[in-house]
């Protein structure tokens, strides 16, 4: 038991860093430029290479991968002397600082703002420390001469850590234009540092990088959603299973009747059906429903997607895009739990019926019956215990399914759940939270599959694992 | 098939190899399940093909954009207020299903809607104009070398379902036969790809894959290549795991024969039943994911039209035109009920035929 759950361990993260290479590389080919996606169609060529340079992209792509695996504070140690990351309580999101000899926490800065020049404070161009104060503040200091003299070039050069968490390269007395993009539009900023590199810790030492679409860490937004996620694919867990394995053993026992026949088919068919039609029809159903005023008191606005609010020419409601709307308004569940329902029902009621039927064929059952035992003894103690082997396991691994359903209902429904997440990010182009939550799925995969190969073993005696 | 029958093996008594397929063929027209499935999808192909050639208005045209333009509206709407949804996409006598919302007749839409899936697969190629640039991938800049300099599409007989199919095949058996045949280390590299591939859920990878390589034919038959490859693999290898330890694999090595002879000649053609009937079972499964992707908006080229993508265009008008968006829901659940029906049928004939 030991090797067989070390053994899968190993394959498990295995898995997991060929799925992260991949779908590294998958971003990395696309050429999809996420500048364009951050500044919007109508920047300039300038402002989106100024962008690229901020955010590390003219870096070849197997160093960012490194970066984002095992971080890269290590390896800016020899530029930046001691960094270190300080939890800010305010924003509740950690930040990176040098830790001076003195014992101070510093970034950096150039001196570049009016105030500061006119009051004679520095001298413009001249390296500025930003210390910490212990609320997280920070106030002004002048560096001193901190400048070094690149072998190479000749210039004199200082690498710093900026207020964006970036290492930052700065020259002295030159130092490029950059665009940065603020809340107001993109702004020119003069003596600005001429190459940056976002600084991280990596995936292995729990960072799991910012969101270029949020701008926030992942690991903020993240865990919000795969709660949502989980909330949404756990209600239909609950309604899903007793109704599908009722119907399955019940159709198994009753082989070949009427009602057999018409569940199998209505599974079948619930099967056959894409998500996005099940939901975009449950939408219809219940839309004409509360158009006739049918269900007064469980339809309201909230219950129905906002698109579908518009085509009914009823005020939208802003609620849906709040993580938290499941909360303040959880009618908003009952329509993709529903959806979830009747997409999984159909297949662990035909798995359950396969089963079933099986099981009610084999010769001990015969022989249960024969001597004499009642029926439902039969069913409940001898044929059910092994006719549920097989689903389960089955179920186990129909999970990793069901998170590609969940994408399909969270974006019908404007659920903020996982798979919108996966969804926005990727269309967005965003590597940090698209690898991180595809980490999410694959564990969530393989864990599933794990579980459902040791309930298996405990279902069934005959199997044990060396 | 071009196989012609021989007149000495008819005289020798042989059954000709055509009788022989056709005995194979012929045990679908033992179960009810594969018949009704044959009969929804020849429907549907038959759909599809009718649409080449005709249609009862032009899948494409936009008849009720613009009143100065259109023709049509002159001569037999006149009276039609083209502000209002309702009125435009509403039933009519010349518009049976109705038309989508920028006029597009819907029931010459969902029958054309199967070409792409079934029929045809479109590769565009660059050209000059600037508006199809974003559609274009990488791998049809590639196709744009050896093709002539005046095409600026090339077209393939097969739907993107079917070639999706193909390749999952195609890769799917030559890793999967690899890895049963070769065991070893081999088995394990191969196997932990493949692991790796299926515990990514498919529809994110789908999402990945088309955010990177961009939308189009091309791309959704290779999307739907990696996701299926795995599951191919997993079941080529069992059966190959399976057949090398026949006696047959035993001669062809004494004989010296290479591995990709005893991969490819004589076990796959041993294990081309259950691949067959799985394959069958892929391609809906590539019918709804195709559907899941269209709806998505990351689906097959516009403006051609394909029925996930008509599910989305016409779901903002469901309640006061639900006909745009039940048609083509209908036709994929159809399609995929019947590919269901038919390999559930098949695979249960075939398994009463080897008892």
């Amino acid at each position: 038991m030991a090797r067989f759950l070390m053994r899968s361990v190993i394959s498990t993260l295995v898995t997991m860093l060929i799925v992260s290479a991949l779908v590294f590389t998958l971003l990395e080919v696309s050429g999809r430029d996420v500048t364009v996606q951050i500044l919007g169609v109508f920047a300039t060529p300038e402002q989106k290479e100024s962008l690229r340079k901020q955010l590390g992209l003219d870096q070849p792509g197997f160093v960012r991968y490194i970066d984002w695996l095992v971080g890269n504070d290590w390896r800016l140690r020899d530029e930046l002397g001691n960094v270190q990351t300080v939890f800010n309580e305010i924003s509740q999101e950690p930040e990176w600082y040098v830790l001076l000899d003195d014992g101070r926490f510093v970034r950096h800065e150039v001196c570049s703002r009016v105030e500061d020049i006119d009051s004679g404070f520095c001298q413009p161009g001249e390296m500025l420390y930003l210390v910490r104060n212990e609320d997280a503040s920070f106030f002004r200091e002048n560096a001193g001469d901190v400048w070094t003299t690149d072998p190479e070039t000749g210039e004199s050069v200082f690498w710093g850590v900026d207020i964006g968490n970036r290492a930052a390269k700065w020259v002295e007395g030159g130092g490029d234009t950059a665009f940065v993009s603020t809340q107001t539009g993109v702004q020119e900023l003069t003596g600005a540092a001429v190459q940056w590199i976002p600084l991280r810790k990596g995936l292995l030492r729990g960072d799991a990088g910012v969101s270029l679409k949020t701008t926030r860490p992942v690991s903020k937004t993240l865990p919000i959603r795969i709660r949502n996620s989980a909330i949404l694919a756990g209600l239909a867990f609950i309604v899903v299973m007793p109704l599908a394995l009722f119907l399955g053993i019940l159709t198994g026992i009753n082989e070949g009747s009427f009602f057999d026949r018409f569940t199998s088919v209505t599974s079948l068919a619930l099967t056959a059906t894409p998500e996005f039609v099940t939901g975009v029809l449950l939408i219809l159903v219940v839309g004409i429903y509360w158009s006739n005023n049918w269900l007064p008191g469980l339809v309201e606005a909230g219950f129905l997607p906002d698109w579908a609010l518009e085509s009914f020419k009823v005020p939208t409601t802003t609620l849906a895009d709040s993580p938290n709307a499941i909360f303040e308004k959880p009618k908003e569940l009952i329509l993709p739990v529903l959806t979830l329902t009747a997409v999984e029902l159909g297949y662990i009621v035909r798995m359950t019926r396969a089963s079933m039927v099986e099981v009610m064929a084999a010769p001990y059952i015969r022989t249960a019956i024969i001597k004499g035992m009642p029926f439902r003894r039969v069913v409940f103690r001898h044929a059910v215990r092994n006719a549920l082997l097989a689903p389960i396991t089955i179920i186990m691994l129909h999970i990793n399914y069901l998170v590609g359903g969940l994408v399909v209902v969270e974006v019908i429904f404007g659920f903020q759940g996982l798979g919108k997440f996966i969804f926005d990010h990727s269309i967005f182009g965003d590597p940090n939270a698209v690898e991180a939550a595809a980490m999410v799925t694959v564990l969530i995969a393989i864990v599933t599959r794990l579980l459902g190969d040791l309930a298996y073993t405990f279902l069934n005696p005959r199997i044990r694992y060396a | 098939m071009t196989t012609t029958v021989q007149p000495e093996s008819a005289a020798s008594r042989q059954p000709s190899r055509l009788a022989k397929i056709w005995n194979n063929v012929s045990i679908i027209f033992d179960s009810p399940v594969a018949m009704v499935g044959l009969a929804i999808v020849l429907f549907w192909f038959g759909m599809a093909i009718l649409s080449l050639f005709w249609t009862p208005h032009d899948p494409n045209e936009q008849y009720f954009r613009d009143q100065r333009r259109s023709a049509y509206i002159m001569t037999y709407l006149p009276w039609i207020d083209l502000e209002d949804y309702d009125e435009v996409t509403r039933p009519k006598p010349e518009f049976l299903l109705g038309t989508d919302k920028t006029g597009r007749d819907l029931l010459s839409r969902v029958m054309a809607g199967g070409q792409v899936v079934l029929l045809k697969t479109r590769i565009p190629l660059p050209t000059d104009d600037v508006r199809r640039q974003d559609e274009i991938s990488a791998l049809s800049r590639l196709l744009d070398r050896f093709v002539p300099e005046e095409w600026d599409e090339v077209v393939v007989p097969g739907g993107v379902a079917i070639w999706g199919v193909i390749g999952s095949l195609v890769v799917g058996t030559t890793f999967g036969l690899l890895a049963g045949y070769k065991g070893g280390w081999t088995e394990q590299i191969v196997m932990q790809i493949m692991d790796a591939l299926v515990a990514f859920p498919r529809i994110v990878l789908y999402i990945v894959v088309i955010a990177s390589l961009g939308q189009g034919d091309l791309v959704i038959i290779i999307a739907i290549t990696v996701t299926g490859a795995p599951g191919i693999a997993r079941l080529s290898r069992s059966l190959a795991l399976d057949i090398k330890t026949r006696d047959y694999i035993r001669a062809a090595e004494t004989r010296g024969e290479g591995l990709l002879y005893i991969m490819f000649r004589e076990i796959l053609p041993n294990a081309r039943g259950p691949l067959l009937v799985d394959a069958m079972l892929r391609v809906g499964y590539a019918i709804f994911t195709i559907g899941t992707l269209g709806f998505l908006g990351l689906g097959l080229q516009p403006p051609e039209p394909d029925w996930g993508s008509m599910v989305n265009d016409g779901r903002e008008l469901i309640f006061s035109q639900p006909n745009i968006v039940i048609w083509p829901a209908i036709a994929i659940s159809t399609l995929v009920i019947g590919l269901n029906l038919f390999a559930d049928g098949v695979r249960e004939e075939l398994s009463r035929y080897q008892k």
